[in-house]
């Protein structure tokens, strides 16, 4: 297998060329995207139409504009959708199938196949909240808006009222007439088969599974020739914003805003932008984007249900619930209150409960259940990467693996793919040999990722990874392992901050200023926007967000603004529904 | 699904003669009494062969040879195969077949560059015969349509589920990764629970009689409810383009597949429908099998099998098996000298364990009386491993197959398939033939007529071309 093992070196060697190039890159789209700030208003004009080399895109022809495939409501957006549209509906939910994953994030239009099992759940979803919905009078004269629907005026008159105003609501736009007509037709043959509430109850089930609830149905306008890039339908640009910001349907100022045609400047888009993020829904979107940008619910699977004893006795699932937890409440509140990406990387402000405060070392509250606000040891914790969600969840058992967290930050943070362990590599936990006394952590996987083979990767892998050797496998903080002193001194590579750095909190210090993880932030949050990775003529828009993205430190409140009024987030080709 | 099969069909041009699906002449008029079944069983982190395979007294290693099981004693079976004595007359045992599609995927993607990890590749591949989906920024995935989902589209009807597939996320990196794949890098959505699985195959069945009040009739109009949502679909695919219209088409061919579903299926005397929450949830999912194909609500069972904690099979709690699975052959890895006795023990221990659980869908599946026989005899039960050794090789690959599907396959036998093919990666040992070969075999015992399945050309390190074309016909019956 010699031969094998050296092609895989050279593979290796090859993808970390790859990684320092796209560095370099950075550079040269930062440039283009600065000559490209005209095109943020969608309003450049067009030099080079019509005179670009054939097969050469003229970039700055016309906005950059992306596909806009057609999506699918997440299961997060459809069931924060059915909350916000019946808050007075408490169901428990049979489990929807899980969302297919790309890049860490569960809204890919790309992986959303329809399946009979969904298709099921979505039937007895909307059953259950129809009937819920429904449940007595007081509940059905609340739903369509009248009281009286004893005679068959009344009823008729309700029903439209009905269908209109709630099939509005679950739709996010007018009606058509033609709609409005099929829904009263079918809503008048379940009153005469059953009652009034009865057909209320049918057709709100039927709405909800309808594709105009469960998809983003965006009408192409048809006075526009197919392949010109126009802008969104002002209905489909207030649930572009709304899923967006708070991963479900528009509110009613939104869907005023449409029908006023008010969402379609800059300054009207970033005063709704603006508005949102004020708004309690922002801080869904705020904890899903970073959850699953750097999978901070990794610690809840099962396999971090235990720790072994010598790690911590305790550990259980409290633990993996207030872990993220911390992570959630720690991203929500410093967002909320104005914080900056660098904030998340590097503030030591953390709210614990009972759980957090014994994995912390800190003292012991008076209501273990209670969360309240400190401020961490200065010497041992900064942001996220030195929280427990991150290192737990990028942890074994009953030991940690710098491999494994180095790769989750080379994964997530850098969104640089690591390179598999070739066949047959030993990825069990180092252990010392019988005779060879006490070994920390570091020395073992030092040993064992020695052969040259293995440092093509594990040089930068092992690099992150001793860098938080301060933190056992549970989060905890730690000077010595088998009594000897911890060695958490470490190096960057593959990044413009490459270096050596000793701890998490210079780690923590150095990804918070890199260009690169800015970038990587910013390229995760396009994405997620989008629900699909950005393509080639939308890299200058994702360049020049990087700039102002990392010149700001990372203001996320100005890069979501900067992503909302971006062409591509407001606009369409006609022809690519 | 019938949507997606209506499409095949004419595209094959085969829209005429989806009654003649089944391998019953007299049937072909109508659905056959006792259709054929099938089951896939996948169970994590591959075999050790010390343990599954079987000596073949004086069989040649240079060509296919087999042993007869019918005349052993139980103690003569291998240790891995000691629990389906009972049934060692409807047993297929293989040994010798290779991840052929998985092993030319990792050569593939040693040059062009991709995620390398062969655990991964070898997931996407093992349903799926080919190559596995690359993505930008994030593991591999499935990259085709599995054959259970293949034979899904081929032979749903409505009424009846397409397939089900049960079981548990494997998470052998940081990712749970799928075995059954709808299409490239979509998964096939798969039920955990066991108690939803039994709503969801209940929620087919029929009320006996006229609804008696104001609930039973909204329950009867379910069908109207999907009618008109079904009809939104429609309607409104229209507007879209290619891929919209692509998208809405599929969900409306499901929902009204749903719609043409509910109530369709009666209660027959042998359709049991109770549903026992005891013993471990693998075994619960056996029992649903079991009650699906005796109603007919599927035909295609797919089962992500777990991973068990250690602490379940008696070994320390904080010790995993996928650690273990790394150590547990004598000079199986390339990364140090790592053997564990230990290991061997213990993967060869889980195997046992998956091994049990087999064996009890096949008694499952053999209590039910069916035709002249049980479902059993019509059924194919196929238990495959995404690794070939828990040392994450490709090449001798141990399979089982058990219940003939009709005396399709010529059962009561371990067979060995000589190892004589070259190998896609350099330096690695010689073969036997593709897992896709089996696939092409088990198409046919489902009624299809394929010659291939999945990836059927590649190229072995040393330049020869390796056919993965073919069914294995020395598995079948009268071959």
């Amino acid at each position: 297998m010699e031969r094998t093992r050296l092609s895989y070196r050279r593979g290796a060697a090859k993808l970390r060329a790859t990684a320092l190039r796209r560095v370099a890159s950075l550079v040269a789209i930062s440039l283009l995207g600065a000559a490209c700030a005209g095109c943020a208003t969608g309003d450049a004009a067009r030099p080079g139409e019509g005179i670009a080399p054939r097969g050469v895109a003229p970039p700055e022809a016309e906005p950059a504009v992306g596909p806009a495939p057609l999506r699918r409501l997440s299961n997060d957006e459809y069931r924060n959708a059915l909350r916000d549209l019946f808050p007075a509906v408490d169901v428990a939910l049979p489990p929807l199938p899980a969302d297919i994953a790309v890049a860490g994030f569960e809204n890919a239009a790309e992986a959303q196949e329809p399946s009979d099992v969904r298709i099921a759940r979505y039937e007895a979803i909307a059953n259950l909240y129809a009937e819920a919905a429904t449940i007595d009078a007081a509940a059905v004269t609340a739903l369509v808006g009248c009281a009286d629907w004893s005679t068959p005026e009344h009823a008729t008159s309700c029903a439209a009222q009905f269908v209109g105003v709630t099939g509005g609501r679950v739709f996010r736009r007018p009606l058509t007439d033609a709609e409005r007509d099929r829904f009263m037709q079918r809503f008048q043959e379940w009153r005469s088969a059953v009652d009034f509430e009865g057909a209320v109850r049918l057709t709100l089930s039927a709405m909800l599974q309808s594709p105009q609830f469960l998809y983003r149905v965006e009408p192409p306008p048809r006075s526009q020739p197919a392949g010109s890039v126009v802008p969104v339908d002002a209905y489909a640009m207030a649930s572009r914003l709304s899923f967006f910001l708070w991963e479900s349907v528009p509110d009613d100022a939104l869907l005023q805003a449409a029908l006023r045609d008010e969402l379609r400047t800059d300054d009207q888009v970033r005063d709704q932008v603006d508005r949102m993020l004020r708004d309690a829904r922002a801080r869904r979107a705020l904890w899903s984007f970073h959850r699953q940008w750097l999978a901070l619910d990794r610690v809840l699977g099962d396999e971090h249900a235990v720790r072994t004893p010598e790690v911590d006795a305790a550990w259980g699932p409290t633990s993996q619930a207030s872990a993220t937890e911390e992570s959630q409440r720690f991203v929500q509140n410093v967002l909320a209150q104005g914080g900056t990406f660098h904030d998340l990387m590097v503030s030591r402000r953390a709210w614990v409960n009972g759980e957090m405060a014994r994995i912390y070392g800190l003292a012991a509250p008076k209501d273990p259940s209670a969360w309240t606000e400190v401020v961490l040891p200065g010497a041992e914790r900064a942001g996220l990467v030195t929280r427990a969600a991150f290192l737990a969840g990028f942890s074994h058992r009953g030991a940690t693996s710098p491999p494994v967290r180095g790769n989750g930050i080379e994964l997530r943070l850098l969104c640089q793919l690591p390179v598999s362990p070739p066949p047959g590599a030993d990825l069990s936990q180092p252990k010392p040999a019988p005779d060879q006394g006490p070994q920390t952590n570091r020395m073992l996987f030092e040993a064992r990722t020695k052969p040259a083979a293995c440092q093509a990767c594990h040089a930068a892998l092992n690099g992150f990874g001793f860098g938080l050797e301060n933190y056992d496998a549970a989060g905890h903080y730690r000077s010595s392992e088998d009594g000897l002193p911890i060695d958490a001194s470490g190096s960057i590579q593959g990044t413009d901050v490459d270096g050596p750095f000793v701890g998490g909190i210079e780690l923590s210090s150095a990804l918070g200023r890199s260009e690169v993880v800015h970038r990587c932030a910013v390229e995760r949050w396009v994405r997620y926007a989008l629900g699909r990775a950005p393509v080639v003529a939308e890299l200058p828009t994702v360049a020049s967000l990087t700039d102002a993205f990392t010149k700001s430190d990372g203001d996320v409140r100005a890069l979501l603004r900067g992503i909302a009024t971006s062409p591509t987030f407001r606009m369409r080709r006609v022809g690519e529904e | 699904m019938t949507l997606r099969r209506r499409q095949l069909l004419q595209a094959l041009g085969l829209g005429a003669i989806t009654a003649t699906i089944g391998r019953d002449p007299a049937a072909r008029a109508d659905e056959p009494a006792s259709p054929p079944r099938i089951v896939f069983y996948v169970q994590p982190h591959g075999h050790i062969p010390n343990a599954w395979n079987m000596d073949i007294p004086g069989g040649p290693t240079d060509r296919f040879a087999e042993r007869r099981l019918a005349d052993l004693g139980q103690d003569d079976l291998s240790p891995t195969l000691r629990p389906f004595y009972p049934f060692r007359d409807r047993l297929l045992a293989i040994e010798g077949l290779s991840h052929t599609s998985v092993l030319a995927d990792i050569a593939e993607v040693m040059r062009s560059g991709g995620d390398l990890n062969n655990h991964q590749i070898g997931v996407a591949g093992a349903l799926t015969a080919n190559r596995a989906l690359q993505r930008a920024g994030t593991y591999c995935t499935g990259g085709a349509r599995s054959l259970d989902q293949e034979l899904a589209v081929r032979l749903v009807a409505p009424g009846r589920f397409d397939s089900r597939v049960y079981g548990f996320d494997y998470v052998p990196n940081s990712v749970a990764s799928p075995f059954s794949y709808l299409g490239p890098g979509k998964a096939t959505p798969m039920v955990s629970d066991p108690k939803v699985a039994f709503a969801d195959l209940l929620g087919y069945t029929a009320s006996p009689t006229a609804p008696k009040n104001r609930d039973e009739l909204l329950r009867s109009l379910r069908p109207s409810v999907l009618d008109l949502a079904g009809r939104e679909y429609e309607i409104l695919a229209r507007q879209l383009g290619a891929e919209g219209r692509e998208k809405l088409a599929q969900h409306r061919g499901l929902v009204r597949e749903l719609e043409s579903s509910l109530g369709a299926i009666g209660r027959s005397p042998k359709c049991d429908a109770t549903f026992d929450d005891s013993g471990h949830a693998v075994r619960q999912f056996m029992r649903l099998v079991r009650l699906a194909f005796a109603c007919d609500l599927t035909r295609i069972v797919t089962i992500a099998a777990p991973v068990p904690e250690c602490s379940e099979l008696g070994y320390p709690a904080e010790a995993t098996f996928h650690a273990y699975a790394h150590a547990s052959i004598a000079g199986g890895t390339s990364c140090g000298a790592m053997y564990s006795p230990l290991a061997e023990r213990a993967m060869t221990d889980l195997d046992a364990w998956h091994a049990g659980h087999v064996a009890y869908l096949l008694e499952q599946l053999d209590a039910v009386s069916e035709g002249s026989g049980t479902l059993l005899d019509h059924t194919v039960v196929v238990w495959i491993t995404e690794l070939a050794t828990p040392t994450h090789q490709h090449h001798d690959v141990c399979t089982l197959l058990a219940g003939g599907c009709h005396g399709f396959f010529d059962t009561g036998r371990y067979v060995r398939y000589p190892r004589t093919i070259p190998n896609p990666l350099p330096g690695a040992p010689l073969t036997g033939p593709p897992h896709n070969r089996l696939y092409v075999s088990l198409m046919q015992a489902m009624g299809q007529t394929d010659t291939s399945f999945g990836m059927t050309d590649a190229v072995a390190a040393n330049g020869a071309p390796i056919s993965l074309r073919g069914a294995l016909t020395e598995l079948h019956h009268g071959a």
